[in-house]
């Protein structure tokens, strides 16, 4: 199954990659050359995904196309926002579906071409918390709902930046092991990271498991 | 930059050819220059009295307190080791000749050597070396050396595919400034302080992380399980896509704004409201914007 991974960085889109093989249950391929951002963070996706998307479905055969963004200190993903006219203009992972619908009505068919299946979700506050899942007990979806300035404060980001890479500054190499390394133990355990962030991760893992495997 | 270039060598300027603030050559006496020092030498103060016959430098502590004997040469081992590098591709890529301890020249003169002299005694740190190489420029696999005439080195670069050796003058300008950014962060002694006019210039901006990582090497050692004392690092940019990669530490960014004939800096962590006034958008863009100042004067 050919899969394309779109995230804040290409060190997280490796990562994204172990964790869709591990909910897929079988290893995926991932598409080459990876894009990068001209700017990390979530204004950079979702400038890109319309494109990304038009490029799949148009010059390639893949699969399957993944996003994940950070969270920061935006509102988090309610089980209302799913009603019909439930979605919130700055939840993020109701942006994310607004924007693939739309770029996903634009496309026109292609002969013998089957659509892109499209997963979404959100790391709460940022995808170093998933890298930390099972490390930390406090480090969940839960926590950050109750303290929204996390996402938003940069001491607490390069905090978590120091959990996970030892150092508020890492350099690409390193970012790249340690996410890799994480993604690796949580697939071991896809289940406590579901259960600790059950809106973000479990909205992606949901995806994910819809998909027919090519 | 080059206000401490002045602190560093008060002769290096003639003053009456830099000194404009309205001032006439013949009213100049002695423009002062003044250097705070941060941790572990905070509280000092370094004042260069700089004028039409030169100039020298005397450090002093706002306590009043006498400088010990060491502190003091510490301190004048830090000045006359800052090296600010405004790097030139011709004098990086030209052979040199052959002399104990080379040092990077501000101009990059002197690259082949100080090349040549890590490949022999931190062989380690050269392979190290190589390898960063290539990841920062795939098509790329190895440092060679060549001697181009008796007692002269010159460096290439040997291609991934076909194992073609590139003489140092074949290669792009990027190519040339991104490996000596590089060999300064992979140096087991570089220079306390280093001063880099413009990392950016030249470089692919998928590249500028990269930069980054090479600057974080030079002043986060124990990041990256160096022994060795941090570097302090200052570098200029007009590039929004370097800044972007700074987003997370407004500490770490100075804007300068011309005020007149005046230049003011302001740390960007200083400003009141800065995560709330970045909210979501890149650095880059809201530098560039003006809002946060430090872009030309409109007339």
């Amino acid at each position: 199954m050919k899969v394309a991974v779109l995230s804040e960085s290409p060190e997280d889109e490796a990562a994204i990659h172990i964790l869709i093989a591990g909910l897929l249950g079988k290893q995926t391929q991932p598409i080459e050359p990876s894009r990068q951002l001209r700017t990390r963070g979530w204004p950079a996706v979702l400038q890109v995904i319309p494109a990304e998307l038009k490029q799949l479905h148009y010059l390639t055969d893949t699969h399957a196309f993944a996003v994940v963004v950070d969270a920061d200190n935006s509102p988090l993903h309610q089980a209302a926002h799913e009603a019909p006219g439930g979605a919130v203009a700055k939840c993020r992972l109701c942006q994310l579906r607004r924007v693939v619908a739309q770029t996903q009505q634009q496309l026109r068919p292609v002969s013998g071409r089957v659509p892109v299946q499209v997963a979404m979700g959100t790391a709460v506050p940022s995808i170093e918390a998933w890298y930390r899942c099972g490390l930390e007990p406090y480090i969940n979806e839960i926590t950050c709902l109750q303290n929204p300035q996390i996402g938003s404060d940069f001491h607490t980001r390069n905090q978590m930046k120091r959990y996970v890479y030892d150092t508020e500054r890492p350099s690409f190499p390193l970012e790249t092991q340690r996410a890799v390394e994480a993604a690796q133990r949580l697939v071991q355990s896809l289940s406590i990271l579901e259960s600790r962030f059950p809106i973000g991760f479990g909205a992606l893992a949901r995806d994910v498991r819809s998909w027919t495997l090519g | 930059m080059q206000a401490l270039r002045a602190v560093v060598e008060p002769g290096h300027f003639q003053i009456t050819q830099v000194a404009t603030l309205g001032l006439l050559p013949t009213t100049i006496e002695t423009v002062e220059v003044i250097l705070h020092w941060g941790v572990p030498h905070e509280g000092v103060v370094t004042t260069t009295h700089w004028g039409p016959g030169g100039g020298s430098w005397s450090h002093a502590k706002c306590s009043g307190v006498n400088l010990s004997e060491s502190e003091e040469q510490s301190l004048n081992m830090k000045l006359t080791g800052i090296r600010i590098y405004s790097l030139h591709t011709n004098a990086i890529a030209a052979p040199v000749g052959l002399s104990p301890n080379p040092e990077l020249r501000e101009d990059g003169g002197a690259f082949a050597g100080v090349l040549d002299q890590l490949r022999d005694r931190e062989p380690e740190r050269f392979e190290a070396l190589n390898e960063e190489l290539g990841r920062w420029l795939p098509e790329f696999d190895r440092i060679l050396f060549d001697t181009p005439s008796s007692g002269h080195r010159a460096f290439l670069l040997r291609t991934r595919k076909g194992r073609h050796a590139l003489p140092a003058t074949d290669l792009s300008q990027g190519t040339l400034l991104a490996l000596t950014m590089l060999t300064l962060a992979y140096l087991p002694d570089p220079p306390p302080i280093v001063c880099l006019e413009e990392p950016d210039r030249g470089i692919h901006p998928r590249l500028l992380r990269h930069v980054q990582d090479a600057l974080y090497r030079l002043s986060y050692p124990e990041s990256v399980g160096e022994v060795r004392q941090p570097v302090q690092v200052l570098a200029t940019t007009h590039s929004p896509y370097f800044l972007d990669l700074f987003r997370d530490h407004p500490e770490e960014i100075v804007i300068a704004h011309k005020v007149g004939q005046e230049a003011r800096f302001e740390r960007l962590s200083d400003k009141p409201a800065i995560a709330e006034m970045l909210g979501e958008a890149p650095l880059g863009e809201i530098w560039y914007s003006g809002i946060l100042g430090g872009v030309p004067v409109e007339s």
